[in-house]
């Protein structure tokens, strides 16, 4: 037996009922059904064998713009003709068009139409228009009075004098035509045959219902099978920001290892960013092409700080008492004041290292938006986050610092191996640089990191060695999230965060 | 970090080794002195390499950088001596330079043989040491003349900035200073140097033959080396006299690894009867204490074997007792302030990779912020209401802040040199960041529901650093039928889940529609503002559907 859905047997019923042979628009009226549905369920049809469906073109048309003007108005010539009439049947081109109120638009129109209907005759030595005999209404302005009325018209089932008058405003440039096939369906015998087997099956519902359960009647009827591969609308979950998520699992891990958290203000002193890490007020790194500073208040207050900051100044002098020869010039109290962006999170490591809370032995870390003014592109932001904190304790080595940054590179960057080069920072000596291996990824620069100097820990009161690191997470994140052009990670997408898979 | 540009077959030639333009070969050895290529020119055979030492400016060329690489790889077993011969020529500083640019330091090498690429190293170097050793000419700049045309003693005078005319470097015609630093295109990069005081520095030869106009340019006729030069005048003037010493060595010792010989100069300053002489290749001796490289490295070295290892480095060694090595240090190591500075040095002869990672538990206890709990609830609670998180910058400008939402223009963090004109301050508030972000999607799929919670920036003038930062969170919903209750019933979601009590009070907001605005208040609090985007902030952001929005400091929230 044939097996029919519930709109595929309302369709085939409905065709029977209007004698066998109709068209869409009246399947709809019999089913209520949509447009979509009932061709859905008639190819369906058709393909069963039950219906036949055959093609039949429409010309459909409606008015324009200028056309629905015209029908309000009446067509240029016709309101040209008018005014000539009322002013004497004859008068001068101007005080026409001004009688008739033309639009500018329509000024050569009327007056080529009005000769070529032979409604007028123009003069042109004295510009003037003189009304002719013929002057009824033609077929091209009875169609635009019944597409005014009507709005949409089929063109197939017009008589033939308007079938021209068609031609007519369609040459003038005043219709919308949309060509349409209207699809006609035959039911087959097969159909009809199909159809008295149905009448014995039992109901068809395409949706439970509450009232269905209610009342038991779920147990009569059949559900429709639905195409359960047919494609649905997105739904866009609330999400969080792929980058922040990642930082929260660095955060979580480091947390795990054993490191407490540093915060501080994006505004800080140079004493902090830069005096506090050794490095001299000359610095390439404090030129303004390399640090933010802030245009007003310009200076922030050390006076909390005095002692350290006599202690730094002697530093930088001449080394103080920290074995060191320093950098030889006259240190500016005034400049340890001097307001800046951060330019780096490292600026935290030296407040806690001066904090009366640090705890020895102590992990810090610390996650932080920092600031430098550079040119946006692939590789470099001028507002980056940075990952870095130290370890104090009595006896650190550097043996120490390799087994943090291999703890780090296998924990955090899930790297197979990590491999150390030497490197620089103003602050730290020795340096080293961490490089990790990952599968599939290569060998990454995941990392710097070093010994605080003396010049550093001495002047801020700690007698301790102090590890201090950083890691270069934004590479590992771009490398997770297939991502080459670091901008993206402050991607104003919307598109592209929906799409990010929670990984 | 300065990049050096390097002649490679010069390089080739100074090492005695082959590389075979393999960067990967030339990357494992530039590890010794924290260098990386970055750019292989294949056609001019010049290597950009990076190094990232900023205080090492003795390696800013290739002579220097072969210098310090022949230890390590082994070519010599003690760092080459450098000798300087008997004064050759003599200056007079002038007192009225004090405020000016007071110092100066000459050497003069002679036999030096030059070829063009030599040349261009040598004019690439003493661009680098200009700019980043020498601060962009501010604290020194070099000069090099051809020293046969010159007769001593020199005189480092003043001038009045139209008294003296000469040809400037790649003129044809003379100019006074004046006229230099208007139209020399030196002269207008570095005038600034000069153009605040009333006259201008000035080096004259016996004869009163100009060398050059410090820090800007040299004379066309005395100042022009080419591949005949067969003896240099090195000059540098500035205003730190260590760093003109350190720069003239630097210079000197390049043309001497050229095969030059080098003679001092005699410098007389007026204030009491000073006198210097350049260049000083006096070696500066340093103990280091071997129990001390031991406890920095973790390694149990003995006296014998880090007197092995600073060779490499660049180092002799006068001495060795048991618990310390007295390390010559050579003139132009000027990184050397501290016994660490030769420990990492140590480390590096001895091998990076031949140390042995330590990884020792220490008892701490890990933790956030006490704050970061409730930020973190907000956060999955905003998520669990549909809203996606989106992360933008803390740095805007006042046009976006204020003036397209439609608000008037407050006090907030702005930048001095900002690098970018849409990128002037610090914001104090989130709502602007995320209509920029609604702008910015307007053909994407509504309804969007965004959030960010994130930090903003108040003036404050009791704190230290004259700010302080808040966390705040703002939320938008937008589409085309977007309303109060729907925004309101997020927000009540939210403090319904956090536990917290809240109250909403009509209020007035020039951002927002009247009468539907209001106030969130907690325990009599005023934390932040709800409402329906005012048509004219939506026009200014360009968007056709409807915003509902909240911004609210959780700081605040009593705890």
């Amino acid at each position: 037996m044939v097996e029919l859905r519930e709109q595929e047997r309302k369709t085939l019923l409905a065709i029977q009922k209007l004698g066998g042979n109709t068209s869409v628009k009246q399947v709809i009226n019999e089913t209520g059904l949509s447009d979509a549905a009932i061709m859905r369920a008639a190819l369906v049809l058709q393909e069963k064998k039950l219906v036949q469906m055959q093609e039949e073109r429409q010309t459909a048309i409606e008015l324009n713009a200028e056309g629905k003007i015209h029908a309000k108005k009446g067509l240029p010539e016709r309101r040209t003709l008018n005014a000539v009439k009322q002013l004497g049947g004859k008068a001068s081109v101007e005080r026409i068009i001004a009688k008739a109120d033309l639009e500018k638009d329509f000024i050569p129109i009327a007056l080529g139409w009005i000769q070529r209907k032979k409604w007028a005759a123009f003069d042109s030595k004295t510009n003037t228009l003189r009304t002719l005999e013929k002057t009824e209404r033609e077929n091209d302005e009875k169609l635009l009075e019944l597409l005014g009325n009507k709005g949409k018209i089929t063109v197939e089932d017009l008589s033939k004098e308007f079938k021209e008058a068609v031609q007519v405003l369609k040459k003038r440039k005043l219709l919308n035509v949309e060509e349409k096939t209207n699809r006609i369906f035959e039911i087959t015998d097969a159909g009809r045959a199909a159809l008295k087997k149905e009448k014995k099956a039992v109901e068809e519902v395409t949706q439970l219902t509450p009232e269905l359960i209610i009342t038991g009647k779920w147990r009569k009827v059949k559900f429709q099978k639905y195409n359960i591969e047919a494609p649905v609308a997105k739904t866009w979950s609330g999400k969080k920001h792929p980058y922040l998520q990642f930082l929260d699992e660095v955060k979580t891990k480091l947390v795990a290892l054993g490191f407490k958290e540093m915060t501080g203000t994006f505004v800080e002193t140079s004493f902090f960013n830069f005096d506090a890490l050794y490095t001299p007020q000359g610095h390439p790194a404090r030129e303004p092409t390399s640090a933010y500073y802030v245009k007003s208040p310009k200076y922030g207050s050390v006076n909390t700080y005095k002692h350290a900051l006599t202690n730094v100044k002697k530093t930088h002098e001449n080394g103080w008492k920290t074995g060191s020869s320093g950098w030889g010039y006259e240190y500016s109290t005034r400049e340890a004041g001097r307001l800046i962006l951060r330019s780096h999170t490292t600026c935290l490591s030296a407040r806690t290292l001066l904090s009366r809370n640090l705890e020895i032995p102590g992990m810090y870390f610390s996650i932080g938006q920092c600031y430098r003014p550079e040119v946006l592109d692939k590789t470099h932001l001028t507002e980056f986050n940075q990952v870095e904190g130290i370890v104090v304790d009595k006896d650190l080595t550097l043996r120490d610092l390799l087994g943090v940054l291999e703890k780090f590179a296998i924990d955090i960057a899930g790297a197979d191996r990590a491999k150390f080069v030497p490197d620089y920072f103003p602050f730290t000596e020795p340096s080293v640089e961490l490089r990790a291996y990952k599968k599939g990824y290569g060998w990454i620069e995941f990392g710097g990191s070093g010994i605080f100097r003396p010049e550093v820990t001495l002047p801020l009161g700690i007698e301790v060695p102090v590890l201090a690191w950083g890691l270069g997470i934004d590479r590992l994140f771009m490398l997770k999230a297939r991502i080459d052009d670091i901008r993206q990670i402050f991607s104003l997408n919307l598109d592209w965060l929906r799409r990010q898979e929670v990984i | 970090m300065p990049t050096i540009d390097i002649d490679y077959p010069e390089f080739e030639k100074l090492l005695r080794m082959k590389f075979d333009r393999d960067i990967e070969k030339v990357n494992e050895i530039l590890e010794f002195v924290k260098g990386e290529v970055k750019l292989f020119d294949e056609k001019a055979d010049v290597m950009s390499i990076e190094i990232k030492d900023t205080n090492r400016p003795d390696i800013w060329n290739v002579e220097g950088l072969s210098r310090a690489l022949r230890g390590f790889l082994g070519l010599e077993t003690s760092p080459r001596e450098y000798k300087v011969g008997k004064p050759l020529v003599e200056v007079f500083v002038d007192e009225r330079l004090g405020n000016i640019r007071p110092y100066i330091g000459c050497a003069v090498i002679k036999d030096v043989k030059l070829t063009d690429a030599i040349i261009r190293g040598f004019m690439h170097m003493q661009d680098k040491l200009d700019q980043s050793y020498g601060r962009n000419r501010q604290r020194t700049s070099i000069g090099l003349y051809d020293y046969g045309l010159i007769k001593s003693p020199l005189s480092y005078s003043v001038t009045k900035p139209t008294a003296i005319s000469f040809v400037p470097l790649g003129f044809d015609k003379k100019m006074s200073l004046k006229a230099i630093l208007k139209k020399h295109p030196k002269g207008l990069e570095y005038g600034h140097i000069v153009n605040k005081h009333s006259v201008y520095p000035i080096l004259l030869d016996a004869e009163k033959k100009v060398l050059s106009f410090p820090p800007i340019i040299n004379s066309n006729d005395l100042g022009r080396i080419t591949d005949q030069t067969r003896n240099i005048l090195v000059e540098v003037t500035g205003t730190m006299h260590e760093t003109v010493l350190n720069t003239v060595k630097i210079v000197t010792l390049s043309l001497i690894d050229r095969g030059g010989e080098a003679h001092s100069a005699i410098v007389r300053y007026p204030r009491e009867k000073q006198m210097v002489m350049t260049p000083d290749f006096e070696a500066k001796s340093m103990d280091l204490n071997v129990a001390y490289a031991s406890k920095v490295l973790g390694l149990d070295l003995t006296a014998e074997q880090i007197a092995k290892l600073l060779p490499k480095a660049g180092f002799s060694v006068e001495k060795t007792s048991e618990d310390k090595v007295t390390v010559k240090i050579p003139c132009y190591r000027v990184d050397v302030m501290h016994q660490v500075d030769l420990i990492e040095d140590i480390a590096i002869a001895y091998g990076y990779d031949k140390i042995k990672p330590l990884w020792r538990r220490k008892p701490t206890t890990g933790g956030v912020r006490p704050e970061q709990g409730l930020l973190d609830v907000a956060r999955e609670l905003m998520v669990g209401l549909g809203f996606q998180e989106i992360l933008t910058y803390t740095l805007t400008n006042p046009k976006n802040l204020f003036a397209r939402m439609n608000c008037k223009k407050e006090r907030v963090v702005e930048l001095a040199n900002p690098k970018v004109q849409t990128l002037t301050c610090l914001r104090n508030w989130l709502l602007p960041s995320l209509m920029e972000f609604l702008s910015n999607n307007s053909s994407v799929e509504y309804p969007q529901k965004i959030f960010e919670l994130g930090k903003v920036t108040i003036l404050d003038e009791k704190q230290e650093t004259r700010t302080r930062d808040e966390h705040w969170l703002a939320a938008i919903i937008c589409h085309a039928s977007a309303n109060f209750s729907e925004i309101k019933s997020a927000l009540d979601a939210l403090f319904m889940n956090l536990g917290i009590e809240w109250k909403i009070k009509e209020a007035k907001h020039p951002s927002f529609l009247e009468g539907r605005t209001a106030a969130i208040y907690v325990k009599g609090k005023r934390l932040g503002i709800i409402g329906e985007m005012h048509p004219e902030v939506l026009n200014n952001f360009k968007l056709e559907n409807l915003a509902v929005a909240f911004e609210m400091n959780l700081d605040s929230l009593p705890k």
